[in-house]
């Protein structure tokens, strides 16, 4: 059941983009503020509204 | 253990063989819907284990000492290396939209046999494989998109025809998705306050993530979650107020142009605003109610209401013209093959596979759980009574004009309903009338609904959760409304981009603005029409959206012919061209139907032919609007001819293709990514 949970709550983060910020802060060594999210949601963001989503 | 494992799959694919030999040979009585559940699920189980083992181990020979393109290309955003279970998550809700609810619910009025046996079909053989093949292709090619894979292994020529056809198909996508939005809330109050109210909530989660409580997207999204539930609630009490409700009981015209306007204003907006929090809400909201909605019939297990097989197999249906075949095909899309999947497994997903092994599960696993979605909406749209169902359904014009006449012509045809039955229904879920509510949301409302109460709240909540369902399908498609718009938008200015430089920059906002109206105008345009048409716009735009995403799938498939040949010469060709020839023979036929049937009903241009006759005649009784209406039937002929034509060439030209590598005329050159052997640590999936 703990196993199921972790997966659910690791599904979740990754859903909501939490995951990939964790990625993008590790991978350029830098820290959380108010200006790395909204530099990091708006390429995100930029990338993700150019791909069609299916019908 | 492995005899064990033997008679295992053995029992599985024979539980599968009755299950589907039951439902198929059933007559004359109810089935209970748990026989379409394992039918469905031993179908899926026997598939994946056995053809998808086979397409993975001996036609695409997948090599997890490979490294992906996650892995080479590493950037900690795009290419990124996921656990496999979690990309199968992100996968299916990228692949899993309305279509496979709304498709199935329609083309139940052949009855449940034909599209179950279509979605069950067509999944295994045909729509997993696609998204199989071309999330491997993209895969080893670094994450590349359908047209630029079909530029590369077909030609120029295909490559540039996708790209048109995929923004047509958009166009009609997009206009058809509003119609069905339109149709669930045209005199709702309830519907309409619930689905306005999303948009403050949306906003308000922009600026929460973007000032307050920035990257706490679970947080914001459980808090959007709960404002939504709110939402839903208030909207009895909306709907009961002499003095509110007529501010949200909105006429179909209101409604149109009410989502044409939201369509442009999400297109040009900041995407952090509206669009970013809208499609985290969408995507939670999709998944639990999917989730909720498999246990509730496994929980209630219904029995079917409608036959196997209803008399509208000849082509006499009122929800769409046209015979079993080839319409059943191309209504349900989504379900079993949809070309729209190609995009998505050559989108994001390839970027993210760790090893080639899991292209498998994400590729053809995610496609048979989502045609076990179409399989649900089936079941929902099933357990209603055919008459509740076909008074729901049918437009005006196939029934009669008023509540009356309709009961009188739906029982006539066997299936027994009342007038007060439909009006009891339509005030215990808190609606003025649930009598032509075409388009497939309300009935599919109705069914989930009843199946929702039963499990828990009984009747008194029936009016909840058919509003919580038409939030659900409402907020689903509005989501894919603002996006497709903003991704047509991207396509035109790429293409005007060329003619005039400025028009192709997005941060130039004249060109951003000229091309949202263009786009917001082209769907908009086709959605009009469908309020006005006739016989219901449903009848006109829904095979219209299913030949296109279907001609998609074709082109799909003839790249997916392309590689395979490339790779194996004609030995594993059947594998894409048994499921390409089958949907070109019914794309090809229900185009030509469309476009040239002298049924009124059914073809664009004798429809064009008898509005025209009545203008002669002097009996149209308005004049101007018919002469809109002609033109519009023969804007869609043209547009039909179009994609035909459209994906003529690309069969054309692949055929030239695959005739000279078969001749040996041609180098048989695939564009792959050159090997190179994976570092990737077990630790790091």
């Amino acid at each position: 059941m703990k196993r199921l949970g972790r997966f659910i709550l690791a599904l979740l983060r990754e859903l909501a983009d939490e995951s990939a910020y964790q990625r993008h802060l590790a991978a350029h060594g830098r820290v959380h503020s108010t200006a790395e999210w909204r530099r990091f949601s708006e390429e995100r963001q930029r990338v993700r509204s150019a791909m069609p989503k299916c019908c | 253990m492995k005899l064990l494992a033997h008679l295992f799959w053995a029992a599985v694919a024979g539980a599968a063989a009755f299950c589907l030999g039951a439902i198929a040979l059933n007559r004359g009585e109810h089935i209970n819907s748990i026989w379409l559940v394992l039918a469905a699920a031993c179908s899926y189980a026997t598939g994946y284990r056995f053809y998808s083992r086979f397409l993975a181990a001996r036609v695409l020979a997948l090599d997890d000492r490979r490294a992906t393109p996650a892995e080479r290309l590493r950037d900690g955003q795009d290419f990124e290396p996921t656990n496999k279970w979690i990309l199968f998550g992100h996968h299916f809700a990228a692949i899993a939209g309305p279509g496979p609810l709304v498709g199935p619910v329609l083309a139940a009025q052949f009855g449940y046999l034909p599209g179950t046996l279509w979605i069950i079909i067509g999944a295994v053989l045909g729509g997993a494989a696609q998204d199989f093949v071309i999330l491997f292709a993209s895969m080893r090619r670094d994450g590349k998109s359908l047209g630029q894979m079909a530029r590369e292994e077909i030609g120029k020529v295909a490559g540039f025809s996708a790209l048109i056809t995929v923004l047509l198909i958009m166009i009609i996508m997009l206009a058809v998705m509003a119609l069905v939005v339109v149709n669930a809330l045209k005199g709702s109050p309830w519907g309409a306050f619930t689905i306005a109210a999303t948009i403050p909530i949306a906003v308000f989660m922009g600026l929460y993530l973007r000032y307050w409580r920035p990257a706490k997207v679970l947080e914001c999204s459980a808090i959007g979650v709960v404002l939504v539930m709110a939402a839903i609630f208030a909207g009895r009490s909306v709907a009961q107020s002499a003095a509110v409700a007529p501010l949200f009981t909105l006429s179909a015209m209101a409604l149109a142009i009410a989502i044409i306007v939201y369509g442009f204003l999400a297109s040009a907006l900041p995407v952090w605003l509206l669009l970013a929090p809208r499609g985290y809400l969408s995507t939670f909201v999709k998944l639990g109610v999917i989730l909720m909605l498999g246990v509730g019939i496994l929980f209630v297990r219904p029995e079917l209401q409608l036959p196997a097989f209803t008399r509208f197999v000849d082509g006499t249906g009122p929800i769409f013209a046209g015979k079993i075949f080839p319409f059943c095909f191309i209504t349900i899309a989504c379900g079993s093959i949809s070309g729209f999947h190609a995009l998505i497994a050559s989108g994001t997903t390839p970027k993210m596979i760790a090893k080639e092994g899991h292209a498998r599960p994400i590729g053809y696993g995610s496609m048979v759980l989502e045609s076990f979605v179409a399989i649900m909406a089936m079941i929902a749209a099933c357990v209603l009574q055919p008459g509740v169902y076909f008074a729901v359904n049918s437009p005006p014009s196939a029934v009669g004009s008023t509540p009356a006449a309709a009961v009188a012509t739906i029982s006539s045809w066997g299936f027994p309903v009342t007038v007060p039955d439909l009006t009891g229904l339509a005030h215990e879920v808190g609606e003025q009338t649930l009598f032509y509510r075409t388009g497939g949301a309300p009935s599919l409302a109705l069914g989930m609904a009843r199946i929702f109460a039963t499990s828990g709240g009984g009747r008194a909540l029936i009016g909840f959760w058919y509003h919580f369902a038409i939030m659900f399908e409402a907020l689903f498609i509005l989501t894919i409304l603002d996006t497709g718009t903003r991704v047509g938008r991207f396509m035109l200015q790429d293409f005007l981009g060329h003619v005039w430089k400025p028009l192709g920059r997005t941060s130039w906002m004249p060109g951003v603005v000229a091309t949202s109206a263009a786009m917001v105008g082209a769907w908009g345009y086709f959605l009009i029409q469908g309020v006005r048409d006739p016989l219901g716009g449903i009848n006109s735009l829904w095979p219209l959206f299913g030949i296109s995403n279907q001609l998609l799938a074709a082109i799909a498939l003839s790249l997916a012919t392309t590689i395979l040949l490339k790779m194996h010469g004609a030995k594993y060709l059947w594998i894409t061209c048994a499921p390409l020839a089958w949907l070109v023979t019914v794309t090809f036929t229900a185009a030509w139907q469309k476009i040239f049937s002298p049924l009124p009903a059914l073809g664009f241009l004798a429809q064009a032919d008898r509005l025209e006759a009545s203008l002669r005649a002097g009996t149209a009784a308005d004049p101007a609007a018919t002469q809109t209406l002609i033109f519009n039937a023969r804007l869609d002929a043209v547009l039909c001819g179009v994609f035909l034509l459209l994906v003529t060439t690309i069969l054309l030209d692949s055929m030239r293709v695959w005739i000279g590598i078969l001749r040996g005329t041609r180098e048989a050159r695939v564009c792959e990514a050159p090997f190179v052997l994976s570092q990737l640590r077990a630790e790091e999936l």
